[in-house]
């Protein structure tokens, strides 16, 4: 039995800066093969030692600090932005509007977004103004000076209010439902028609956030040749990459995206967030720029899990045959288009639950409403739906008076099943985990 | 009183992007002392992703994962990679890395074929040293050749490649269509104990039995499921933003947003079933985001059957668990007068 292993031991030597990290001498350890192996993760030793450097350590010789000015309503139109009082603070160095950018719209599907809200707000997390102040606490304080004049709108926080045609519109002309996805298989209707039972629930989940230990971090600086290096917390530095040459009006290849090790991520680093506000802070003034979110600002003004209303019904047989499936998603989808589409795409594909069903109808909605933006998070729609699916498919044993295990052993996937988009599904393991979940837990079958 | 229940919940998951290209690709150089170098525009966010497609380049070179110098994340020095996003790392990444250690392998082989006087395919690769298959005597170490092929023949020994998962696009009317190449399988069953004074719901154990393909590093992956089961856990029982009427959030410090601490965590279980994707690296799929996915419905579905009583909405919080619990008592009372 293989057993976990440290194979680096830390030597300190004095008087050096920071500690040297040696190999030990361990060929037995040496990792052959190597795939299969519990080896620990290469990054351990670091962070034991406090060594590992993530964005928030690291700090350039004259580095500027950033804070941007949220907004104080969900819903509202912006009549005025002042900032000269803001100028005045001793120790801030520059401030910016939406004005002050050169294309305010960003989005991984559709580019809704604006990097600073300019005419509207549409959630308590958009940014209208950013100062860069010598301090952090300065370019805090400075935010109080800013002036917004504001026209409260009514605020929309119900996705099924939303959805209303009499709603108030958050992308006025736009409709609030922003993407859709359908998916049909076989004749549902005549299959719940046929069906011995036929079994109706509606669901709903919550907002939740990813809270990441690390926060939101990014520093912008230019060097001399008119060539931009962002530093900064995103898992995805390609997308960033030409998310900020389009925002700042410069070719990709001006754009160096560094990352270094994530203090986690959930998917809520997957895009950019203040990167372009430091980018256009630093140009002005020259120097370095840092922007760290506040936990709140986590909360706020960074993407977060969709909350999901779910309607299933669904036709059985008698013997615990599922026939029949329709399921219709509703999710909230904040402010802001992020990742909604994915998201939604996924829970739609996936909602019907990994089970050989004939009949299938699975509609899903995504609705902007005037919270912060959803996005991508661990599982993108999946863990809504599976608590759909999988407290229906208990509710459907009870009224038939089966073992949940057994229903699900009946429906489950097999090798070469078909799914609801009509896939050859390969490698298909799931029996196999309900059987040796069953087997670990003692699950004994109960039928009434 | 406190009641015990359990609860059962599968799930499929996706590897990859739904239909939309997402590719990765990466530079293996093998170094004149026999270790490699892997280039990669991939991401750690704490997963341990490095470590595992430092495993993946090892294996198809013949070499030590310790002998893997893993340089990542900068767009100007590593080359394109969609990311630690849709637990795709392992699976698209990890193909693209062996791919390209499959072509410095390839060099290697024409190197050292003339060497041992074979041909390059009676070679193979194993403990840093490239061997006759089925005559051991005649080897020679990696390092040797590497540094013959650059120093003397002017061929450093490198390889790139990129790989993008097969996809067929879905049709707009009836969504059929191929969206993911392949998909993974879990199960978790809970057992949760319910206090009916209290509403407060303690999970106890969770057994968590996930397919992923190869383990390329079962510690690792057992990381990921209890790491995805905490999460699960707060999204289950106590994980809301609250808003007030107005869109302020309420919840918007972790004193308020609770999520779960180490005396919230249940005994977790973990199981890695036997399974091999001829698609993945060394038959290796994926495993991050699926291990919380099942975790919710395994728990609410333990509520009810330790008190009868279906919460048709997250988070199962005391008070909501309470309310419902007084709600069956009323019409159980109800249903009893009424006899």
């Amino acid at each position: 039995m293989e057993r976990d292993v440290i194979r680096k031991v830390p030597l300190v030597k004095p008087g050096e800066p920071g500690m040297i990290v040696e190999e030990a001498p361990t060929e037995e350890l040496a990792g052959y093969p190597s795939v299969g192996r519990r080896i620990p993760r290469r990054d351990t030793i670091f962070q034991v030692l406090g060594q590992l450097k993530y964005i928030n350590d690291l700090s350039f010789p004259g580095m500027l600090y950033a804070k941007v000015l949220r907004s104080r309503y969900a819903h509202a139109r912006i009549l005025r932005v002042d900032v000269s009082k803001a100028l005045e603070v001793p120790g801030v160095v520059a401030a910016i509007t939406a004005d002050d950018i050169p294309v305010n719209s960003f989005g991984p599907s559709l580019q809704d977004q604006p990097v600073l809200a300019k005419d509207k707000v549409r959630h308590m997390g958009d940014g209208i103004a950013a100062v860069a102040a010598v301090s952090e606490q300065i370019a805090e304080e400075a935010l109080e000076k800013i002036v917004v004049e504001y026209e409260p709108l009514p605020v929309v926080l119900d996705p099924l209010e939303a959805m209303r045609e009499d709603a108030p519109r958050i992308h006025e002309p736009r409709s609030n439902i922003y993407w859709e996805w359908h998916i049909r298989k076989g004749d549902v209707e005549k299959a719940l028609a046929e069906a011995h039972l036929v079994v109706q629930e509606r669901y709903r989940t919550q907002m939740v956030e990813h809270v990441s230990m690390e926060t939101h971090s990014s520093i912008a600086m230019w060097d001399a040749g008119g060539r931009l290096t962002v530093w900064c917390t995103v898992g995805r530095i390609t997308l960033a990459r030409t998310d900020l040459a389009r925002i700042l009006q410069v070719p990709v290849s001006r754009v160096r995206v560094v990352s270094t090790q994530l203090g986690g991520n959930f998917g809520g680093k997957n895009e950019i967030t203040i990167e372009p506000v430091l980018a256009i802070l630093a140009k002005k003034t020259g120097r370095p720029v840092k922007g760290t979110y506040s936990r709140k600002e986590e909360f706020i003004a960074s993407t977060t899990r969709h909350p999901f209303i779910m309607e299933y019904t669904s036709g059985v047989t008698a013997e615990g045959r599922i026939i029949a499936r329709k399921v219709r998603l509703i999710a909230d989808g904040g402010a802001y288009c992020s990742w909604s589409e994915t998201t939604l795409g996924k829970a739609t594909i996936l909602s019907a639950g990994p089970y050989d069903i004939p009949n299938i109808a699975l509609d899903g909605y995504v609705v902007y409403t005037n919270k912060p933006m959803t996005g991508a998070m661990r599982g993108f729609g999946a863990p809504q739906v599976c608590f759909a699916y999988e407290s229906h498919m208990d509710t459907i044993a009870h009224r038939l008076g089966m073992d949940p295990l057994q229903i699900r052993l009946l429906n489950a996937y097999d090798e070469g099943s078909i799914s609801a988009t009509g896939q050859i599904l390969h490698s298909v393991a799931l029996k196999k985990t309900l059987l040796a979940a069953a087997e670990r837990f003692g699950w004994e079958v109960k039928e009434r | 009183m406190k009641k015990r229940g359990r609860g059962i919940a599968c799930m499929w998951y996706p590897i990859g992007f739904t239909v939309s290209a997402n590719p990765s690709a990466a530079v293996v150089k093998v170094n004149e002392d026999g270790t490699a170098t892997v280039l990669t525009g991939t991401v750690e966010i704490g997963q341990g992703s490095l470590t595992v497609l430092a495993q993946i380049a090892a294996e198809e070179l013949g070499i030590s994962p310790r002998d893997v110098i893993m340089v990542s994340a900068d767009t100007d020095g590593t080359p394109v990679d969609t990311g630690a996003i849709a637990s795709r790392t392992t699976y698209v990444t990890g193909n693209a890395i062996r791919l390209a250690a499959k072509e410095a392998k390839k060099i290697l082989f024409e190197v050292a074929a003339p060497m041992l006087g074979v041909r390059t395919d009676q070679l193979e690769t194993r403990q840093g040293r490239i061997w006759v298959i089925d005559f051991p005597q005649k080897n020679i170490s990696i390092g040797e050749v590497a540094y013959y092929s650059q120093v003397k023949l002017g061929r450093p020994v490198q390889g790139s490649a990129s790989w993008n998962p097969p996809t067929v696009p879905l049709d707009p009317q009836t969504g059929q269509g191929k969206p993911f190449n392949t998909y993974v399988y879990a199960t978790q069953i809970a057992e949760v104990e319910v206090d009916t004074e209290t509403g407060q719901v303690d999970v106890l154990r969770i057994v968590a039995a996930h397919d992923c393909g190869t383990p390329i590093n079962p510690m690792l992956v057992e990381g990921q499921i209890q790491g995805g089961i905490s999460m699960g856990v707060g999204f289950a029982l106590s994980e809301e933003m609250v808003f007030s009427s107005n869109g302020t959030l309420l919840t918007s410090s972790l004193s308020n947003y609770l999520i779960p601490t180490t005396v919230d965590m249940p005994e977790i279980e973990v199981i890695i079933v036997d399974n091999y994707d001829p698609t993945g690296p060394f038959g290796a799929k994926g495993v991050g985001e699926p291990t919380l996915v099942p975790t919710a419905a395994a728990i609410l579905n333990a509520i009810y059957d330790a008190v009868g009583v279906r919460l048709y909405s997250l988070p199962a919080t005391p008070e909501k668990v309470l309310k419902a619990l007084r709600e069956k008592e009323a019409q159980n009372n109800t249903a009893s007068s009424t006899h």
